[in-house]
Formats: structure tokens, C-alpha cells, sequence
């Protein structure tokens, strides 16, 4: 999400200026408790950090300077502090957060409390807690869009993408999806947002205006059971031309033509891939792998599978520097 | 003395219960927490060329079947077998694809077989401590009984404690090695996973 407030000038100068730019990647360890540094230079893991108790969603903050990661088991977010490398505060969130997204500023933080079916209000500045939105049973998934009118919050048992109006903080639509929506993402340019559902193994492509589900992309692969077939983290390219799509079980991930929705590839990463994040000039994209507690490292032009790197137990989530 | 020798009993018991219910009904006798997956599908571990060709030939290489072997082996740290991989398909110049699909075929058969009969070893261990369950829980009713009787004969008393206990302890020990071996199947994937994913960028 960096890249809304990044100037497009600012990008160029800087690859011009360090073709072998570097950059550092967060990765959450459910199980280990622990979050993973990578440097993208040496694709090595420089540092792990303790933290609470099933870090699952992980964000940088704006300015790189600190890194936001759900620790659903202590019912908090811890902050780590990018430069001394571990834990300095935490941040007052619901019962079991899972994930959560921030406005294009940097200021205000929305998290998906798993266990209270509402989505917490957070001022990063004050680090203090504004209040919470009602929203369906078991929410997941969020997004904003890109004018930052509107947050999307998704319901693992409702099945359903919640359309909330950032200014009054209210549920203004809600969109049926299939079984277990898990993760939603718009297009740079607002015109579609898409959900992924995990036991439906879809995702659902949405006109954010009329709130209306517009197509649906499938998946299928040879010889593997439909239910292994769990559609979970997405990840489309700044041009909106290229998405990718982690398929969980299936050990794959799809490539899609982010405009006839059709799919053009399946690379196989790690087993249960979950979520995925680019390097901000988008030649690379990362992977985690849960069950093989490992990372993959994508050549994003290539379409290609270069890198694996181990890190802690049950990699779930992926964030990388700005700069 | 007796008390806590019931309420050990009692909390084993409750424990075995909540095995029960996490169960798959499918699978009525697997014990872990793990979803039960019977077989590892090759499409899950496997994106390089068709293998279905060369079906049991593996076995009729020594090279093979001697390198399937040693790589399968958990006792094999993974780099080495990783490394072990990459040697032999690096000196397999004449065919090296042939070669690689020879490897893999191996490892899936072998470790997939490893994982089937670790797996029913848990449901034989299930089966059994569902027996051991009813038997605690009929010698805790008896040793209640002796205990609220008029005339309580203390060394039958005694001699019913001391064998739930054992009994108890038994118990207790199985869940913790279950809870352990659990693991395995996982291990198995991940290990087969890694070799499979070894082998394709080989052939790549």
C-alpha cells in the first residue's frame, strides 16, 4: 500500500540510481512466535525477533520505521521498532486480531478482531484505540480503497465483504462471496476489488460502485482434489495488469491476466502458501509457506520460482520496507 | 492417598474425550489434532514431468534405489540429502531427466508408504487407549465402591489404587508419545516436498 504515497518520480530516480536496491522483508512465524528479517540483497535471514503470542497479520509502518504485527493469543498488535530490531509498544486492539490495513497517510489503522465480530479504530500517532466498528461473524480480510472512502472487512462465517464508509464508520454495503472469504485487495486504479475465499477455493471479482460480484476466477489443477484448492493472499502488480493468487494446500501460485481474469500459470512454491508482497519495484514477489516454513522468491517478470529461504515455524504473513 | 489417584484417572479420561471430539468422523481412530490427509497426492509435490512412465522402474537401478535409500532416511539431514541429490543428477549426464524422474519416483513411493504406517500405528495406539480409557473408568467405579462399603477391606483397597495408578500412568504416557509421533506425517510431507522441489530445479 506504500506506493499510493510514493511518488512515481521518486521510484524512477531510485532505481536508476541503485540497480541492486535492497530491501527487507517482515515475516510473521505463527507457531514460532517469532518474526523473520530477510535483506532482499542476500535473500539470507538476518534477524528473528521474539514477539507475542500467533503473529499472524503484519504491516511497516508508512515511514519504515516500525513494523505492525497481530499477535492474535495476547489480544494485542505488537510494534517493533525497525532499527533496534525488537518490540518497543503495543497497540490496543480487540480480542484476537488477525489483520488489519491503514489509511494512505499512515495514521489510522483498522484491525479485524477474530473473536469479537467488530473492527477496531486505531490513531497510530496517539497509538490509542478511537473505537470499533460492528461488522459480520469472524472478520478477516481488509482493504482500502484507494481514495480511502471506503474499508472493506470480510466475514469468515458470514461469507460476506462488508463495505464500511471510512468518514462515519458504518457498514454501507455487504457483498455475498463464497465459503470463508480470507483476503481483499483492489486494483491501483479502484475499479475492481477482489476477495479470495478459502473453502469456496474463488475469488470473487467486485464493482466496488454497485457492490455487485462481476465474475468469479476458478482454479484447477491436474490431479489435486478441489478442496486442496484454498484460495487465500493476493497480489496485483501497480499497472493492475498482473495478480497472483496463493492457493494454499495446492502449494501453488496462480498467475492471473488482471484483465480477462483468466489464469495463465501455476508455479509451485511452498506447501500451504498464504501471503505474498512485492518488493516495491515489483521485480520480485514473496511467499509464505506454512507448512514447509519457508519462504519463495518470485521473478516477477519471469514468472519463475528463483529463491527458497527457511525461516521460523508456520510462516503466515509478509511485509516489505517502503525503501 | 486414593483421591488424587481418581481425579489423575478422571482428568486422563477427560482428556481422552476431547480427543474424541476433535475427530474427523471419517476417521474415527485418528488421534491427532492434524487433519488426517491418507495419501500425499502427487500434484501437491510434484510440477515437473510426468513420472508415470517410469512407475517401479527406480527399484531396478542400485544407484537409484541405493540414493532413494539414504535421502528418504530422517536420520539424513536434509542439506546432505539435498546435496546427495544434486551430485547424482550432475553425474547422470547421459539422461539427467530420466534420472530425476527415477529419484522422485522412489522418494514417492517410499515415504509415502512410511507415512501410511506411521499413520495406522496411531490409529492401532487410538484403538487401544480407548480400551485403557474403559478400564480406568470401570476400576475408578469399583475402587469408589470398596472405599463407601461398611466393612472396607484396605488391602484390596491398596492393591486396586496402586493399579490404577499404573494403569493412569500408562495412559497418560501413550497421549504424551501420540501427541509426538503426531508430527511425523508432517515431517514426511515436508521432507518428500523438499526433495521433489530439489529435484525440479535440477531439471529446470
Amino acid at each position: 500500500m506504500w506506493r499510493y504515497c510514493l511518488l512515481p518520480g521518486l521510484a524512477v530516480w531510485l532505481a536508476a540510481m541503485s540497480p541492486a536496491q535492497a530491501f527487507i522483508a517482515y515475516v510473521s512465524n505463527e507457531k514460532g512466535n517469532t518474526v523473520s528479517v530477510i535483506d532482499t540483497d542476500s535473500w539470507a535471514v538476518t534477524d528473528t525477533i521474539k514477539v507475542g503470542q500467533r503473529p499472524r497479520g503484519i504491516e511497516f509502518s508508512r515511514d519504515g520505521k516500525f513494523v505492525m504485527v497481530a499477535v492474535g493469543d495476547d489480544d494485542t498488535i505488537d510494534v517493533i521498532d525497525t532499527a533496534k530490531k525488537q518490540v518497543v509498544d503495543t497497540l490496543p486492539s480487540g480480542p484476537d486480531p488477525e489483520l488489519f490495513t491503514q489509511d494512505a497517510a499512515g495514521k489510522i489503522l483498522y484491525v479485524a478482531n477474530e473473536n469479537d465480530n467488530t473492527v477496531t479504530v486505531i490513531d497510530l500517532e496517539k497509538r490509542a484505540r478511537l473505537g470499533d466498528i460492528q461488522v459480520g461473524v469472524e472478520p478477516e480480510g481488509m482493504a482500502i480503497s484507494p481514495d480511502g472512502k471506503i474499508l472493506i472487512n470480510t466475514s469468515e462465517t458470514t461469507n460476506m465483504a462488508h463495505f464500511i464508509d471510512t468518514a462515519k464508520r458504518q457498514v454501507v454495503a455487504s457483498v455475498l462471496v463464497d465459503s470463508r472469504p480470507r483476503f481483499a485487495a483492489f486494483k491501483s486504479d479502484g475499479s475492481e476489488l477482489w476477495v479470495s475465499s478459502e473453502i469456496g477455493g474463488t475469488v470473487s471479482i467486485i464493482d466496488p460502485v454497485k457492490h455487485a460480484v462481476t465474475g468469479k476466477i476458478e482454479f484447477s489443477i491436474p490431479g489435486l482434489r478441489r478442496e486442496a484448492i484454498q484460495a487465500v493472499g493476493i497480489g496485483i502488480t501497480k499497472d493492475d495488469k498482473t495478480a497472483f493468487v496463493a492457493l494454499g494446500p495446492a502449494n501453488r501460485i496462480a498467475v492471473v491476466d488482471a484483465t480477462s481474469h483468466k489464469v495463465t500459470k501455476y508455479l509451485l512454491v511452498g506447501q500451504r502458501v498464504w501471503h505474498m508482497a512485492f518488493t516495491p519495484d515489483e521485480k520480485y514477489l514473496l511467499t509464505t509457506n506454512g507448512v514447509s516454513n519457508d519462504v519463495s522468491v518470485i521473478d516477477v517478470a519471469a514468472q519463475k520460482v528463483i529463491k527458497t529461504i527457511q525461516v521460523g515455524e508456520l510462516p503466515w504473513g509478509i511485509t516489505m520496507s517502503p525503501r | 492417598m486414593k483421591w488424587p489417584i481418581i481425579t489423575g484417572a478422571l482428568v486422563a479420561l477427560a482428556a481422552s474425550n476431547q480427543l474424541c471430539h476433535a475427530a474427523d468422523p471419517r476417521y474415527p481412530d485418528w488421534p491427532c489434532a492434524q487433519a488426517k490427509v491418507p495419501e500425499i497426492s502427487l500434484a501437491a509435490v510434484w510440477a515437473g514431468p510426468p513420472i508415470d512412465d517410469v512407475q517401479n522402474k527406480w527399484k531396478d537401478d542400485p544407484k537409484v534405489s541405493a540414493l532413494v535409500a539414504k535421502v528418504a532416511a530422517r536420520r539424513t539431514p536434509l542439506e546432505e540429502a539435498e546435496k546427495d541429490i544434486k551430485d547424482f543428477l550432475a553425474s547422470s549426464a547421459g539422461d539427467k531427466v530420466m534420472a530425476g524422474k527415477l529419484v522422485f519416483a522412489g522418494l514417492f513411493e517410499t515415504l509415502n508408504a512410511e507415512r501410511s504406517s506411521v499413520m495406522n500405528g496411531l490409529e492401532r495406539v487410538m484403538r487401544k487407549q480407548r480400551d485403557a480409557a474403559e478400564k480406568i473408568r470401570s476400576d475408578t467405579i469399583n475402587l469408589q465402591n470398596m472405599q463407601s462399603s461398611s466393612s472396607p477391606d484396605q488391602t484390596k483397597i491398596d492393591e486396586l489404587s496402586n493399579q490404577l495408578l499404573w494403569e493412569t500412568r500408562i495412559f497418560e504416557d501413550r497421549r504424551r508419545v501420540v501427541k509426538y509421533v503426531c508430527e511425523v506425517p508432517t515431517t514426511i510431507d515436508q521432507r518428500l516436498f523438499a526433495l521433489g522441489r530439489e529435484i525440479q530445479q535440477e531439471l529446470e
